[in-house]
């Protein structure tokens, strides 16, 4: 089909069916979307435009990667949702990747248009940086796995009808051998969740305690012992979702215009060593949409390497945002709460930063990758790599 | 207007990039560097003869007709091998102050000669202060038309020892004119010693030299003229950004200490994690303005402002940090990191520094928030 004929083809669907009335909190979001968006998008992928690169069987349209996002442009030109999820949801990709016959009969719809709800289980308190390191346990019992452990940093747990599990099935290999990625039902006996109490006072985050849970064994994604494969896959789904929502908000501009208007607002404006950061983190925001845009439009296979670059680049901006607002504000900066909203504001996302510089790989597990996956650079030396698991388990048990 | 397309200019670009490899690498540039006046008349007739020096001149005139994306991306190419010569000062000051003007005779006579290289021009625009603003222009002119004279000093005027053509900024502020030199006598060019050794800075004094007013070159043009040199130069900026930082990374890959590459120690690695931020900001800048300026874009000043700083404060740490992690090799004569330093240390206060630069952008910010 030429691109022509394609586009024509999307525009004439939009405009035969009406758009649904609510706005939609997003596809890539973890919520499950509201009742009349799930009928559009159950709508949308009856026709195959939610998922127009995916093959024919899985209710795709088998398109070339580079079609389906012409697809997609028309659905967000229209400001419509629905489509482009063959990019961005986590859950769907990775179950048509790697997912049982059964489990996708089951939940790849779901899945795709967002009538069910999922959770990232990954980190763990012993598994941070070092995610291969995870203890989490499945056995297989028959039909099904029995699940122990502990994970954490998990949002929108509550809400989750399924999790997304990295988990170990053996241990007598070493430690990226041994894991397995599972589909966890939520809402069952054995999964407890407790919020955690953040440094901004909020109960964003979740602990979630796993015992004696089952999952069905036609859940496991790809094979025992390939997790490692899946969670690599799962990732960079999520780097490119939020790559792309740092490129969408193009807050650069406005988010830098608001230090200004603080540094007007208490007689700062005119202190060069004000003006001089203000306009240093302007650019370094601006800065980083434009890398992000080329990232977008780089045909050279260099546009997931800028990708990578964006969370980095933000943790400066971030980080250095707070220290100049803390720099207006000056002795005001000392105090908090609802009585003096600026400084409220100021310490608010002076610790929300964080967010950005720890969540989601630390700002020196970034470096790494940058260094090793784009510059090619030696990786680091890890003297667990190639020991069973058990066996370096062993030795942290010794040395701690 | 003629549009050259985006494979035009990437052909353009690529021709370039093919003769700067053997005519510009590093031995052939310690050669040039080691002339007096640090211009290879050889090459500068290749490079007009492939057209690189017509990017600016519009067709009427032997030109391409091109704008700031076309001088953009060949001055990334000039930066990446810190390629010697008047390139900006001839094929982009001294034309584009020609071609801001509305003297029809001065372009007519003068804007062929400059494409096909046969004359090489450059513009005396800043004081003894170096501010390019028109803060501090001591040159005044007497008269004006065909019988101007010209008394004063002119500081740090690019390539003034090699230009055939020496266009001259009088006058302060909203008063300045562009003129034309028509008779060296009284006209004093002394070459300064630059710490850019790839570079070549003159203090000009003029004493009662005769010239001839550019018709229109007036304060307007001459700061629209500047605005495409500042893009010129965050082009040039951006890529010798981009290759200082190739060429630290390779090191990383290759020098053994400890039995390894030095590239594998975090304290190195992460070094380079962050200068790549700094090469990617300084192409993004740098060719974002050169796009907002070449579509007209109503942003373009605060982005032409932006790049002006911003590229070139990226360029400089990459230069910084590239020397360092180079250890003992970089301090060397022999080691080319020296020169990434040298001219970024240059372009970083040439054509106007960049804490004026950061001061202007957040003025036109103010005037939004």
């Amino acid at each position: 089909m030429t691109d022509e004929q394609l586009i024509a083809d999307v525009r004439a669907w939009i405009a035969a069916n009406p758009a649904p009335a609510a706005a939609d909190a997003g596809h890539s979001d973890f919520l499950r979307s509201p009742p009349d968006i799930i009928d559009w998008r159950e709508k949308v992928h009856a026709a195959g435009y939610a998922v127009p690169s995916w093959p024919v069987r899985f209710g795709g349209l088998g398109l070339t990667p580079r079609q389906s996002l012409l697809v997609e442009q028309e659905f967000k030109k229209a400001g419509l949702p629905g489509s482009g999820v063959d990019r961005t949801s986590i859950p769907a990709n990775i179950l048509m990747q790697f997912g049982t016959d059964e489990a996708r009969a089951k939940l790849l719809d779901r899945f795709v248009t967002g009538a069910s709800s999922f959770c990232l289980l990954y980190s763990e308190p012993g598994a941070g940086s070092d995610l291969a390191s995870v203890r989490t346990r499945a056995d297989r019992d028959g039909d099904h796995y029995v699940v122990n452990g502990q994970k954490v940093w998990t949002s929108s747990a509550m809400d989750a009808e399924y999790g997304l599990l990295l988990c170990r099935t053996d241990w007598d290999v070493p430690k990226h051998a041994g894991l397995s990625f599972l589909l966890c039902p939520m809402k069952q006996e054995g999964i407890e969740i407790r919020p955690i109490h953040q440094i901004t006072g909020e109960r964003h985050f979740n602990e979630v305690f796993i015992d004696d849970a089952k999952v069905p064994a036609e859940n496991l994604l790809a094979q025992e012992g390939a997790g490692w494969k899946v969670m690599q896959a799962a990732l960079g789904y999520e780097r490119l979702i939020m790559g792309e929502g740092a490129t969408d908000r193009h807050d650069g501009g406005d988010a830098g215009l608001a230090l200004i208007a603080l540094a007007k607002a208490n007689g700062k404006i005119d202190d060069p060593v004000i003006r001089r950061d203000i306009a240093q983190l302007i650019a370094w925001r601006r800065l980083n949409d434009l890398n992000a845009a080329r990232a977008k439009t780089a045909g050279d296979g260099q546009g997931a390497a800028l990708m990578s670059l964006g969370k980095l680049a933000m943790s400066r901006v971030l980080h250095g945002d707070a220290r100049v607002r803390r720099d207006i504000l000056g002795a005001r900066s000392l105090l908090d709460g609802p009585a003096f909203p600026d400084a409220r504001e100021l310490n608010y996302h002076a610790l929300f930063s964080y967010i950005n510089s720890i969540g989601g790989g630390t700002d020196q597990i970034q470096r790494n990758i940058i260094g090793e996956r784009i510059l090619g650079l030696p990786r680091e030396v890890e003297t667990d790599r190639a020991i069973p698991f058990r066996q370096s388990m062993a030795v942290a048990g010794s040395a701690g | 207007m003629p549009v050259i397309d985006s494979e035009q200019r990437e052909a353009m670009r690529e021709s370039f990039e093919r003769l700067l490899a053997h005519r510009c690498d590093e031995a052939e540039l310690r050669r040039i560097i080691a002339m007096q006046d640090g211009h290879d008349a050889a090459l500068w007739r290749d490079m007009a003869r492939i057209g690189l020096l017509t990017a600016l001149v519009p067709e009427e005139h032997g030109g391409i007709g091109g704008g700031a994306q076309e001088i953009e991306i060949l001055m990334e190419e000039a930066g990446k091998v810190l390629l010697p010569g008047p390139f900006l000062s001839s094929a982009v000051l001294a034309t584009v102050a020609l071609t801001e003007s509305g003297d029809a005779a001065a372009k007519a006579r003068l804007l062929p000669a400059l494409a096909d290289g046969s004359l090489i021009g450059t513009v005396a625009i800043a004081g003894e202060q170096g501010l390019w603003d028109g803060h501090d222009g001591d040159v005044a002119a007497a008269g004006g038309g065909e019988n101007a004279t010209l008394s004063g000093v002119a500081g740090y005027v690019s390539d003034g020892a090699v230009a055939g053509l020496l266009l001259v900024v009088a006058g302060r502020g909203a008063d300045r004119r562009l003129f034309e030199v028509t008779d060296r006598a009284g006209l004093t060019v002394t070459p300064l010693e630059g710490f850019d050794i790839t570079q070549r800075l003159t203090r000009i004094a003029f004493a009662d030299v005769k010239a001839r007013e550019i018709a229109g070159g007036d304060a307007a043009a001459i700061d629209r003229m500047i605005d495409i040199a500042r893009i010129a130069l965050a082009g040039r900026q951006a890529g010798a950004a981009r290759r200082n930082f190739d060429i630290t990374v390779d090191y990383l890959r290759t020098r053994i200490q400890f039995g390894r590459p030095i590239g594998g120690f975090q304290a190195i690695k992460h070094m380079a994690a962050d200068l790549l931020i700094e090469r990617e900001s300084a192409i993004s800048g740098a060719r974002a303005a050169a796009e907002a300026h070449a579509g007209g874009k109503g942003n373009a000043a605060e982005i032409v402002a932006m790049a002006s700083f911003a590229v070139g404060e990226a360029q400089v740490k990459i230069a910084f940090d590239a020397l360092q992690m180079h250890g003992g090799i970089g301090f060397t004569w022999e080691h080319p990191c020296h020169l990434y330093l040298r001219r970024a240390w240059h372009d970083s206060k040439f054509l106007g520094s960049h804490d004026l630069a950061r001061d202007h952008f957040l003025s036109i910010l103010e005037k939004q928030a």
